[in-house]
């Protein structure tokens, strides 16, 4: 992963300050940093978000194609996550320098989204045990700051938002043949309840405090920190913990509590950043990458 | 390799029988079992000749994993490493045999990781500059809790091949039976697994009482509910820390008995 190198005396300068609940660009331990979202700045996509939450700027396209549902899961359609990591970001992705992190990030998306009550994916089938719609999730990391995790969680909940998936209708014969016929009207689609879809939020252990939202400068500064998936709601649907460091017991229960409150919080701006933003409608000016 | 589609009057598409057995026909296990119920453990160190370090652990119920530690090798640049390594036998699951593939590998990756960065609190990494230390988990049979086990048999392996570590360290297996409200169970068995709303691995360091390594996910409900767990999963591996240091210690035993190791195996 991208990352900096800190002489002693600026980790000693980080860690005094996080104790003293003042970090080094102003914010207390709980705040995060001004995010931006955008929605819908990729038009060959049914949906897409860009998330810029300090120098991490994540983009995320969802595509939606019709494909055959899993064995399994014969009236389910299913997500797929592919990650890409940019040689922009940082020269250490160049070639395949970036797939350990990508690999890792792709199997963190996996295991949020594993639990069934995340998205309907039953609303994504077609036809049972033939037609289904899956959708491709991509994820470009433009650039690291940190908290990679956090920001593409973000980013992939807003693309979902904003994805649109056209309505199909399934017309059957009377010799039983089917056929699939595809709505006139390109503005009649299925949107995708995005209520349950867990957000990320990352606690770094910085000297005995932990702080959410940590900075590149931060990261280098924490030996171990703790992933939790949150809902809306307030429920954990992944819990891992990441670095080479060891955690107190005592202090993974009060980092299950910071990140119960924080996550609650960021859903609730998120959701009303992304409502608000949906009822501005066409004449929305778009901002795009140069914003 | 090419079919000739003529020869093989086969069905065009086949579906796994799972598909159609009744919910609960795979479930042999009592019900109602204790929710703090440890499965026997057995472990062994020090079996395999050619690596520094190995040990062998198996959960009563059909979970064998062995793990081997190579090194400290020479590495070219940078501080000590240490490098591991998931794998499961072809033969290891219930039912169809996993194709090798891509998302199998991504799958034993993600384990990998897991693995290494559990560890890595308990090896004093620092006292071995540019080197390397390789360890292997080969899982020979899944009957649930794999890389609980797994991670117990790494620490045994790395304590039996002589590197330098802070605490041993235990993993415990935890997942949720499925419904609202259900209980948080130690070390599942397979079929508990499969069937479970969460799972839930945690390592811990028995003599500092340091969490080494969290991994779960699921419809694990509030963090009350979570936090329920990983106290249950903590209990659980001080359980078993016992059992894993009496094993080092009849490896310790075994060998002084021996004599010497051999000139090949103490580098």
């Amino acid at each position: 992963m991208a990352s900096v190198v800190l002489s002693e005396a600026e980790k000693v300068y980080v860690v005094h300050g996080v104790q003293e609940d003042l970090r080094v660009d102003g914010r207390g331990c709980e705040d995060y940093r001004c995010i931006e979202v955008e929605t819908d700045v990729v038009s060959n996509t049914s949906g897409s978000a860009r998330v810029k939450l300090g120098h991490t700027d994540i983009l995320v396209g969802v595509k939606a194609e019709m494909g055959t549902p899993k064995l399994e899961n014969p009236n389910e359609g299913y997500l797929e996550f592919f990650v890409d990591c940019s040689a922009n970001a940082t020269p250490e992705f160049e070639g395949r320098g970036g797939e350990e992190l990508a690999t890792e990030i792709v199997n963190t998306l996996y295991r949020i989204f594993s639990s069934e009550s995340t998205i309907d994916v039953k609303s994504l089938c077609i036809n049972p045990r033939e037609h289904c719609w899956v959708l491709y999730v991509d994820v470009l990391l433009l650039e690291c700051g940190g908290n990679l995790f956090d920001a593409i969680s973000i980013a992939v909940k807003a693309a979902l938002f904003n994805t649109r998936i056209p309505k199909v209708r399934v017309l059957e014969d009377e010799e039983g043949s089917k056929e699939i016929e595809l709505s006139d009207d390109p503005y009649d689609c299925i949107r995708l309840n995005v209520d349950n879809v867990p957000c990320i939020i990352t606690l770094s252990k910085i000297g005995c405090r932990h702080v959410v939202d940590a900075t590149l400068q931060e990261e280098a500064c924490s030996l171990a920190s703790l992933l939790l998936s949150v809902t809306s709601r307030g429920t954990f649907t992944c819990m891992k913990k990441l670095g080479n460091g060891s955690l107190d017991p005592e202090s993974i229960f009060e980092m299950m509590e910071t990140g119960k409150r924080v996550g609650k919080t960021l859903h609730a701006s998120l959701q009303k950043i992304l409502d608000k933003e949906e009822s501005l409608g066409t004449t929305r000016q778009k901002v795009g990458f140069l914003g | 390799m090419a079919l000739d589609h003529r020869r093989v009057p086969g069905p065009e598409e086949s579906q796994a029988p799972l598909l159609y057995a009744a919910p609960g026909e795979a479930g042999t296990d009592a019900p109602g079992r204790e929710a703090a119920a440890l499965r026997p453990l057995l472990a062994r160190a020090g079996l395999l000749s050619q690596a520094e370090g190995s040990a062998y652990v198996e959960l009563a119920g059909g979970t064998k994993v062995l793990c081997a530690v190579r090194g400290p090798r020479e590495a070219a640049e940078g501080r000590g490493r240490l490098l591991c390594e998931f794998r499961r036998a072809p033969f290891s699951v219930r039912g169809a045999r996993p194709r090798p593939g891509p998302a199998t590998a991504a799958r034993e990756r993600e384990l990998g990781l897991a693995l290494q960065e559990a560890l890595a609190p308990a090896v004093r990494l620092a006292r071995y500059p540019r080197a390397r230390l390789e360890l292997t988990a080969l899982v020979l049979q899944d009957g649930g809790s794999a890389l609980a086990a797994a991670l117990s048999a790494a620490a045994l392996a790395l304590a039996d091949a002589g590197v330098e570590m802070f605490d041993l360290v235990v993993g415990c297996g935890l997942c949720r039976a499925p419904g609202p409200g259900g209980a948080w169970l130690l070390q599942p068995s397979e079929a508990e697994e499969r069937a479970a709303a969460a799972r839930l691995t945690v390592a811990l360091m028995p003599g500092l009482n340091q969490v080494a390594g969290l991994l779960g996910s699921g419809q694990g409900g509030p963090p009350e509910s979570w936090a329920q767990a990983v106290r249950l999963g903590l209990e659980g591996c001080q359980r078993l820390y016992p059992v894993l240091r009496r094993s080092l210690l009849r490896a310790a035993e075994r060998r002084a008995a021996e004599g010497p190791r051999a000139v090949g195996a103490s580098a």
